[in-house]
C-alpha cells in the first residue's frame, strides 16, 4: 500500500505548540544528508499544510524517496494552526512563524541548507522570506507573481482569439440550455487584487539572492496567471537578473487550473519537480546539469 | 488544545488529531468521519473548528484522514470502501482508549456519512450519528463526481484532445481503483435505513436534498455549500456548525 520506510512525524512547535506542521524524513539514505536542502512548504492561501488535492503530501513523499527531508506547515491561522493573537497582518505573522519554523528545524534536523516552496500565497511567502535567511538555496514558486512586459497585451490577444475551444464553447452555450448545477460566476477578478502578492522588487531581491548563493528556482505558471503572465521566459525577462537562465526555471502551463484540479497535471507537476530537486543531489555530488 | 498523532499498523498509518475534553471530564467522545475528494479540503477549517467547539463544551473529539486521503498513508488509487470502513472502526476504538469514553457519537460529512453509516456493524459501541449533507448513496456520489470531472474539463479551454480523454478516467480531478468504484457503487441507501432512526440526525444545507430515510430528525442550515460543482474554496458555515454543535451535543 505505501513504503514501509517513510517516516513521518507531526509537529507542534513554537511558543505554547500553536504551531503544527508534518516533518518527512528522507526514507533512504544519503551520504551527509545535511547537505540536501529541506524543503519547507508553506500553506496554499486558506488550505491546510496538506496543499492542493494533496499535492504537498504527495511531494514530501516522493523526496523523501530521494533523500529529502520536508516540513509542510500550517501558519498562524491557517490548518492547524491557530492566529496569532494581536494585531499582526499576514507578512509580520509569517516573518514570526518562520522563526519558529527554523527553531524547530535546528532542534529535529542537523542545520543545512533550505528550499522554500508553496503555490499562490504559499510562493509570495517564500518570496518573502528567502532574502533574509541565507541558508535558503532554493526556491519553489508555483503561480508566482509577475509583472506583465511588453508583448504580454498582443500575446494575450492571440492566445484569446486563436483557441478554438473558446468559440466551441461559446457556440455550445448558445445551443445548450444553461446548466443551473454548473452555473459559475463570469466576472473576471484580477488574481493578484485579491492577493497580498510581492512587490516586484521584492521578487527581484529573492532570485539576486538564490543567485548569489549558487542555489536555484523553479516557476511555473497556470491558466491562473494568464492576466499578467503568457509566455514562457516572461518572469527573466521582466526581472533582469544576471544569470537568469543559469539557475532559473521557468515553465508556462497554461492547460494546467491554479490548484492542479485534474491528477494528470498534479503527476506531471511532480515529475517536474523531482527532477529540479535531483539537481540538488546531483550538484551535490559533482554532476553538472 | 489538540495532539496530532499517527495510529495504526506500519504502513497504513493513520493520521488523527484528539481534542481532548475542556477541563478534564468528559464522558462523551465524537468521532469526525470527514468528507473527500474536494469537499475534504474544502471543510478541512470548518471540521476544526466544530472539534474545538465540541471540546470547549466537554467532549473529547477524534478527527482523523481516511487511508490514502489527507496526512495519512497510501494512496487514493490503492484504497478501498472496506479499508475506510476498517479506518473508522480504528478511530474509534483509538479515539475510546486515549479518552477513556465508552459514548461514541459519530459526525459524517457527505461521502463521511454513508461511510459512517456503514461502519456502524463493526462499532456497536455508537449512540448517535449525526450527518451533515449526506450523499444519498454511492452510485449517486459517483456519477456527481463525474459531473464534476465533466464540468473541470468544460471549464479549461486549454486541455488538449490528449489530456481530455485521459481526464475522462478521473472522478472530480482523482483517479480511483477498480475496486474503489465498485465498492462505492454498491454502497446503496440501505445503509441509511439499517440505522435506528431514533440514532439518526441529519443537518442539510439545501431544503430540497431529501434524506432517502423518512421519519428521520433533519435540520436545514442557511448555507449554499454547491457540493456538486468544481469548487475549490474553503468554507466555514457558521449556520451549519451551530446546528451539529446543538446536535452533537444535547443529552
Amino acid at each position: 500500500m505505501s513504503d514501509p520506510v517513510l517516516i513521518e512525524e507531526p509537529l507542534q512547535f513554537g511558543e505554547g505548540g500553536r504551531l503544527f506542521g508534518i516533518l518527512t524524513l528522507p526514507s533512504v539514505p544519503f551520504q551527509n544528508p545535511q547537505e540536501l536542502p529541506v524543503f519547507v512548504f508553506f500553506n496554499a492561501g486558506f488550505l491546510h499544510r496538506v496543499g492542493p488535492h494533496r499535492l504537498y503530501v504527495h511531494l514530501a513523499r516522493d523526496l523523501s524517496r530521494m533523500g529529502f527531508s520536508s516540513l509542510r506547515v500550517d501558519l498562524a491561522g491557517k490548518g492547524d494552526s491557530p492566529s496569532r493573537p494581536g494585531l499582526m497582518n499576514h507578512q509580520q505573522s509569517a516573518a514570526a512563524d518562520y522563526e519558529e519554523i527554523l527553531r524547530v528545524l535546528e532542534s529535529r534536523l542537523v542545520p543545512g541548507p533550505l528550499v522554500l516552496a508553496g503555490l499562490c500565497s504559499g510562493a509570495d511567502d517564500a518570496i518573502r522570506l528567502s532574502p533574509k535567511d541565507s541558508r535558503v538555496v532554493g526556491l519553489l514558486l508555483l503561480d508566482p507573481v509577475c509583472s506583465p512586459d511588453d508583448g504580454f497585451g498582443t500575446r494575450a490577444f492571440v492566445l484569446r482569439y486563436t483557441n478554438t475551444a473558446r468559440y466551441v464553447a461559446w457556440l455550445k452555450r448558445r445551443f445548450e440550455a444553461p446548466s443551473p448545477e454548473f452555473r459559475e460566476k463570469k466576472e473576471e477578478v484580477d488574481p493578484l487584487s485579491i492577493r497580498d502578492a510581492p512587490t516586484q522588487e521584492q521578487l527581484r531581491t529573492a532570485f539576486e539572492s538564490i543567485r548569489e548563493r549558487e542555489g536555484r528556482v523553479l516557476s511555473v505558471f497556470t491558466q491562473y496567471a494568464l492576466g499578467y503572465y503568457n509566455q514562457a521566459g516572461q518572469l527573466g525577462r521582466v526581472l533582469g537578473v544576471d544569470g537568469y537562465q543559469q539557475f532559473c526555471t521557468e515553465l508556462f502551463w497554461p492547460h494546467a487550473e491554479h490548484t492542479y484540479t485534474l491528477d494528470l497535471h498534479r503527476r506531471r507537476l511532480m515529475e517536474v519537480i523531482k527532477t529540479w530537486a535531483g539537481g540538488f543531489i546531483r550538484s551535490r555530488i559533482g554532476i553538472k546539469d | 488544545m489538540h495532539e496530532a498523532f499517527y495510529f495504526g499498523p506500519g504502513n497504513q498509518r493513520i493520521f488523527a488529531n484528539y481534542h481532548p475534553a475542556a477541563g478534564g471530564g468528559g464522558q462523551v467522545l465524537t468521532v469526525i468521519c470527514p468528507p473527500l475528494f474536494s469537499d475534504y479540503m474544502r471543510t478541512q477549517l470548518a471540521l476544526r473548528e466544530l472539534a474545538i467547539s465540541l471540546a470547549e463544551r466537554g467532549q473529547h473529539v477524534l478527527r482523523f484522514d481516511y487511508g490514502g486521503t489527507g496526512d495519512s498513508f497510501g494512496e487514493i488509487g490503492e484504497v478501498a470502501v472496506s479499508d475506510w470502513l476498517e479506518d473508522i472502526a480504528l478511530a474509534v476504538r483509538e479515539g475510546r482508549e486515549i479518552s477513556g469514553s465508552s459514548a461514541v457519537r459519530l459526525l459524517g460529512v457527505r461521502a463521511g456519512a454513508l461511510l459512517a453509516c456503514r461502519s456502524i456493524g463493526a462499532s456497536s459501541d455508537v449512540q448517535r450519528l449525526v450527518l451533515w449533507d449526506p450523499v444519498p448513496d454511492g452510485a449517486s456520489y459517483l456519477q456527481e463526481l463525474r459531473r464534476i470531472q465533466a464540468a473541470l474539463s468544460k471549464r479549461n479551454l486549454y486541455l488538449s484532445r490528449a489530456e481530455r480523454r485521459e481526464a475522462m478516467h478521473e472522478y472530480a480531478g482523482y483517479t480511483l481503483s477498480e475496486r474503489m468504484l465498485e465498492d462505492l457503487r454498491l454502497v446503496d441507501a440501505s445503509v441509511y435505513s439499517s440505522i435506528p432512526k431514533g440514532m439518526l440526525h441529519v443537518v442539510s444545507t439545501s431544503s430540497a436534498a431529501g434524506f432517502p430515510v423518512q421519519g428521520v430528525p433533519q435540520d436545514v442550515a442557511p448555507f449554499v455549500c454547491n457540493w456538486d460543482t468544481p469548487a475549490n474554496e474553503v468554507i466555514v458555515p457558521r449556520p451549519v456548525l451551530e446546528r451539529l454543535v446543538a446536535c452533537l451535543t444535547r443529552s
